[in-house]
């Protein structure tokens, strides 16, 4: 993270570190529900952008609050914190469970977003591709199904998982338990999409063993203008497997 | 309750016809199929184990333990109050000990409603215990396990005003609304029946008991885990203002006489070998789900499970649990000395152990009751004064 600052911010209490670089538009960047992958790869649009990668309560270098039980909690929890950074509109990127959260935000705050980008995005309930139970999944199983070319996340990872890195992993499983042990899909989420008329783009890896690539087609009814992109040989974390699915967001982006 | 000794038996009703394929599972629990439960059998196994209990009964026993899990063969009781309830009309003095059905599980004036039946059916012989529940209960049932100890906090709350205070009463809370909470029947026992917190001694479930008063029922620990956790308990009560009596530490032993040390151990051990190995089984996701643990328990339990890797070894597992195998005497020495160490004058006796036949059990009680508790109930004065 050579080119990223570390910004300590308290929102409503809660302890939020952000990791901010480049002048320009704002793009926030939403981490899924796990923080191992980074965000190394969002320097490529520092050139353009003053980019925002915040952790989310609950995960990473972030503070605990175990009052937030639903998504939208975290939409409130970025409104102030956008309002603190004095941030109106801004570009969403999100991953996974933070493609969700980007797009559930976009979905109220539509006004406020003015690009948004969505890498595998969680949150469709869609009973002929259903995203697995990653709660249903042991951790130690989980992390290689979310890569094709599993060199990429393992230069990620310590060699021996220390005690601190399973404590941190199981914090992070424990945050996304408290929000989605009861009911992993909300009807809600989708009832909705269709506000989502900002310029949208969706980028998936056709090997994704989290959630189904034949997702983009529920997404296309949903949201009929999204620009989709799928990459051949990619998994879940289509945006580490293949730089080109990162260059599309920031020629999408402008 | 008087000073005197209290012994138990605890039972955990196994489903003792594990296929022969069985460790092909990793775990006897959550996801072994249910397909090897036969009800054929079952019926069988009820028979045997319902008569043990009420065997003990007869036998003079203090108390007859019964407790819930789900989804596995390590025990039969999905539902305590049901095996309680058949249990009180068939025995006469023994406390009926439902320790106990998870409140997480339950909806609270549900649960305090069925101990209050289950009381007012024995005359006031009930005990109950509120566990959290093992982690494997989280996988089995739909209740949410990083919110489960707020949950069972306000449970709880819920159930002990539902006991004590005329209803109706009202209750707004985070996890459920009462307008009117007003439960019938009430408890036989004023206010309510004796309570006990169950865990392994984790610093929350300590609180609570601490906090209400109640006894703790600690199961799974080391000899030197239950030492501390006891100390710890006896402190944390007093800075509430609760003086603990010393049967509210009820000490769970695993106890086998025969008529010599070597007919014990070889009656006894491989039974026991099977509890830790096969009834026990499970994996390391089932036992602690996402936030059912603190960080830093979790850090914890891992490291203590890094140390624990090797196989079975009983002389290792005798000197670090609470396990007497001998005979007569040699089971008396043993208990009396943990009486005087642990501050304890109750004993909760697992008699019954995995695939244990009848007949063990049986010769196990009858000699328990006949050789051992005289021994002790003898030297209970002793004791006591040491202990004090």
């Amino acid at each position: 993270m050579s080119k990223f600052e570390r910004e300590t911010h308290v929102i409503n209490g809660v302890k939020t570190v952000l990791y901010t670089a480049g002048h320009g538009e704002p793009v926030v960047f939403f981490h899924g529900a796990g923080t191992v992958d980074g965000f190394d790869f969002a320097e490529a649009w520092t050139n353009k952008y003053r980019v925002i990668a915040p952790y989310h309560p609950g995960f990473g270098e972030s503070g605990d609050d175990p009052s937030y039980t639903h998504l939208n909690d975290y939409v409130m929890h970025y409104l102030e914190l956008f309002d603190a950074l004095k941030i109106d509109k801004v570009n969403l990127v999100g991953l996974s469970m933070g493609g969700q959260l980007a797009a559930l935000f976009a979905s109220q705050h539509s006004h406020r977003v003015k690009k948004l980008a969505l890498i595998c995005p969680a949150g469709l309930i869609d009973p002929q591709n259903p995203m697995i139970d990653v709660l249903a999944v042991p951790g130690e199983q989980l992390v290689p199904m979310l890569v094709s070319n599993f060199d990429v996340l393992k230069k990620k990872l310590p060699e021996k998982p220390d005690l601190d890195f399973i404590g941190e992993r199981y914090r992070e499983s424990a945050t996304f338990a408290r929000l989605f042990w009861e009911h992993p899909g909300d009807p809600k989420f989708m009832r909705y999409l269709h506000r989502l008329k900002m310029p949208t783009m969706i980028v998936w890896g056709d090997e994704d063993k989290l959630i189904p690539v034949q997702q983009t087609e529920t997404w296309r009814k949903f949201v009929p203008n999204a620009d989709i992109k799928v990459y051949k040989g990619a998994g879940h974390l289509v945006h580490l497997e293949k730089p080109e699915a990162v260059e599309a967001i920031t020629n999408f982006l402008g | 309750m008087s000073a005197a000794l209290r012994f138990n038996v605890m039972h955990f009703m196994p489903y003792v016809h594990l296929p022969e394929n069985h460790k092909d599972y990793k775990s006897t629990w959550v996801s072994f199929p249910n397909k090897y439960y036969d009800p054929h059998k079952g019926y069988e196994l009820y028979q045997q184990y319902l008569s043990q209990l009420v065997l003990a009964d007869k036998l003079g026993y203090d108390a007859i333990v019964v407790n819930e899990h789900h989804n596995t063969v390590y025990s039969m009781m999905a539902c305590p109050s049901i095996i309680a309830a058949t249990l009180i009309p068939q025995t006469q003095n023994a406390k009926i000990c439902v320790w106990g059905t998870p409140p997480n599980f339950m909806l609270p004036n549900r649960l305090a409603e069925e101990y209050a039946m289950l009381d007012v059916l024995s005359k006031g012989r009930l005990e109950v215990a509120f566990p959290l529940g093992t982690g494997m209960e989280y996988w089995s049932n739909p209740v949410n396990p990083a919110t489960a100890r707020d949950k069972f906090r306000e449970s709880l709350k819920i159930i002990l005003q539902a006991w004590t205070e005329d209803g109706p009463t009202t209750h707004y809370g985070e996890h459920y609304t009462y307008r009117f909470l007003n439960p019938w029947p009430r408890p036989f026992q004023r206010p309510h029946p004796p309570c006990y917190i169950v865990g392994t001694g984790s610093p929350e479930t300590i609180d609570i008991a601490a906090e209400y008063g109640f006894g703790y029922a600690s199961v799974f620990v080391t000899q030197q885990r239950a030492a501390e956790l006891n100390e710890t308990l006896r402190q944390r009560a007093q800075s509430f203002g609760n003086n603990l009596r010393p049967d509210q530490f009820p000490l769970q032993t695993w106890v086998y006489v025969a008529e010599t040390q070597e007919q014990a151990e070889r009656e006894f051990i491989g039974h026991f070998q099977r509890f830790f190995e096969d009834f026990a089984r499970t994996s390391p996701q089932y036992l602690a789900p996402p936030g059912y643990l603190s960080v830093d328990q979790l850090k914890q339990r891992a490291a203590l499970a890094d140390k624990m890797h090797g196989g079975f070894d009983f002389e290792a597992i005798s000197k670090s649990f609470f396990i007497a195998v001998g005979t007569p005497e040699k089971v008396a020495n043993q208990i009396g000395e943990w009486s005087v160490k642990m501050k304890t004058n109750h004993f909760n006796n697992v008699m019954h152990v995995a695939d244990m036949p009848h007949w063990k059990c049986v010769k196990n009680l009858t000699l328990f009751a006949e050789e051992v508790m005289p021994r002790l109930r003898s030297r209970s004065s002793q004791y006591r004064m040491a202990a004090e």
